[in-house]
């Protein structure tokens, strides 16, 4: 199976909608820590980075349990900086298509490895869409071709911003305000569906876990 | 990617620590265990590191402790430490942009000089004989910094290493990456970097592609 070669997670926010005082990669499912699901996920990624910020020492203490052999990317400012922050610096130095996603997020794997195994086939920019679900997203517009056309917050459609992308770094500056607002520069970018939960609120961690796929066999 | 005026690329200057970061050891416990002096020593350690004495006072004493072995005897010692090889093979494939620089004495460290030949800032003694006799200067990670960047003012700083008394070269660098393949780097430094690593090979990896 094909593999993309360079991941980016960005685990430094906050979480302050959730407001668990905890960062959100830290939330445990089965007694597992989130971040813990994505590692699985990302095991053959041979060039893995996570950028740090909030409670930094948990995560990097979290992440060594599973792996070592990690570049940690501190993002000091992450109290008044985005995602978008982050991205940027956990991808500089790296000139080839990368895997960008949020750290809150909880794949279904088997829809996860479908998702990589396009990335690393079709060799174009790729932006990630999911059935919307949150309270806050941002939905967005695909043609026949599965081309993504357009992000808004207003006009609802059955998807929404999965908050995973595999892009090329220089797509993203980092003045911009939000992951999706630069991305947005360059539509239509070629789509791909996948199944995930993204947990910004306590409201969508319930989803999550209503969702059973933490008990997917990939998983256990 | 940084730029720098219209010139291109910025030249990066490497910068490493050398105990735990290039040596697959601490090298002062090592002498001190070699003349049963190790648990001293490791006091005086825990206590420069709780911040109960200086850096400068905690140098002194160390090299009371120490300064009664031969040179010949500690040179002999540090000869046989290990090498990590991934970064002293980059090292040797930047050796005009890389420097060593470490708290040690000259003329201890010098057996690992010998096998790596690149920059180098140390502390310094006085010789008499086959012994050290009087410190001559206490290096501070910072002055050999701000001397690295008067010599080459338009490059790109990059720090490495794992300890507290390097977090004054992180401070005025413009990379900071601390490590912790021996120990865990010191939190401190870990505040003051811009990446982490706990592996060897990430080190290389990423050094491959700043």
């Amino acid at each position: 199976m094909s593999f993309v070669k360079h991941a980016v997670i960005a685990a430094a926010g906050l979480g302050s909608r959730f407001g668990a005082g905890l960062p959100k990669c830290l939330l445990q499912v089965n007694r597992k820590p989130l971040i813990e699901y994505q590692l699985k996920l990302l095991k053959n990624v041979e060039d893995l980075r996570i950028v740090i910020g909030f409670r930094e020492h948990e995560v990097i203490e979290t992440v060594l349990k599973y792996r070592t052999d990690v570049i940690f990317v501190r993002n000091p400012l992450y109290r008044i900086t985005s995602t978008l922050a982050s991205y940027h610096l956990g991808s500089s130095g790296i000139f080839e298509r990368c895997l960008f996603m949020d750290a809150d997020i909880l794949f279904d794997p088997f829809s996860f490895a479908q998702f990589i195994e396009y990335c690393a086939e079709i060799k174009v920019d790729i932006i990630g869409y999911t059935d919307a679900k949150t309270n806050d997203a941002i939905y967005v517009g695909i043609s026949e071709k599965k081309r993504v056309l357009s992000f808004s917050r207003e006009h609802s459609s059955k998807f929404e911003w999965a908050n995973v992308c595999y892009i090329n770094p220089s797509l993203l500056q980092p003045d911009g305000e939000s992951v999706f607002e630069q991305l947005e520069k360059y539509l239509p970018i070629q789509g791909k569906h996948i199944i995930s939960y993204e947990i910004d609120t306590p409201s969508d961690f319930e989803i999550a876990k209503l969702s059973n796929i933490a008990n997917h066999s990939l998983y256990l | 990617m940084r730029f720098h005026n219209d010139l291109g690329f910025m030249e990066k200057i490497y910068c490493f620590d050398l105990d735990g970061t290039l040596t697959k050891n601490e090298l002062l416990p090592i002498i001190a265990k070699d003349v049963g002096l190790q648990h001293e020593l490791g006091i005086l350690t825990q206590l420069t590191i709780d911040g109960l004495i200086s850096f400068e006072d905690s140098f002194k004493l160390r090299f009371s402790i120490l300064k009664s072995i031969p040179i010949s005897r500690v040179q002999g010692i540090i000869s046989q430490e290990l090498l990590f090889g991934g970064v002293i093979k980059f090292i040797r494939e930047n050796t005009k942009n890389s420097f060593i620089i470490t708290g040690n004495l000259d003329c201890w460290v010098k057996p690992i000089l010998d096998k790596i030949n690149c920059g180098i800032y140390t502390s310094t003694a006085r010789q008499s004989g086959d012994f050290v006799s009087d410190l001559l200067y206490i290096m501070h990670k910072s002055e050999a910094i701000n001397n690295i960047k008067k010599k080459h003012p338009n490059s790109e700083i990059v720090c490495i290493g794992d300890g507290f008394n390097d977090c004054s070269m992180f401070e005025i660098s413009d990379i900071g990456i601390a490590v912790g393949y021996v120990h865990p780097p010191n939190k401190m430094l870990i505040e003051v970097s811009d990446y982490v690593v706990y592996e060897e090979g990430t080190l290389c990896r990423l050094l491959n592609t700043l």
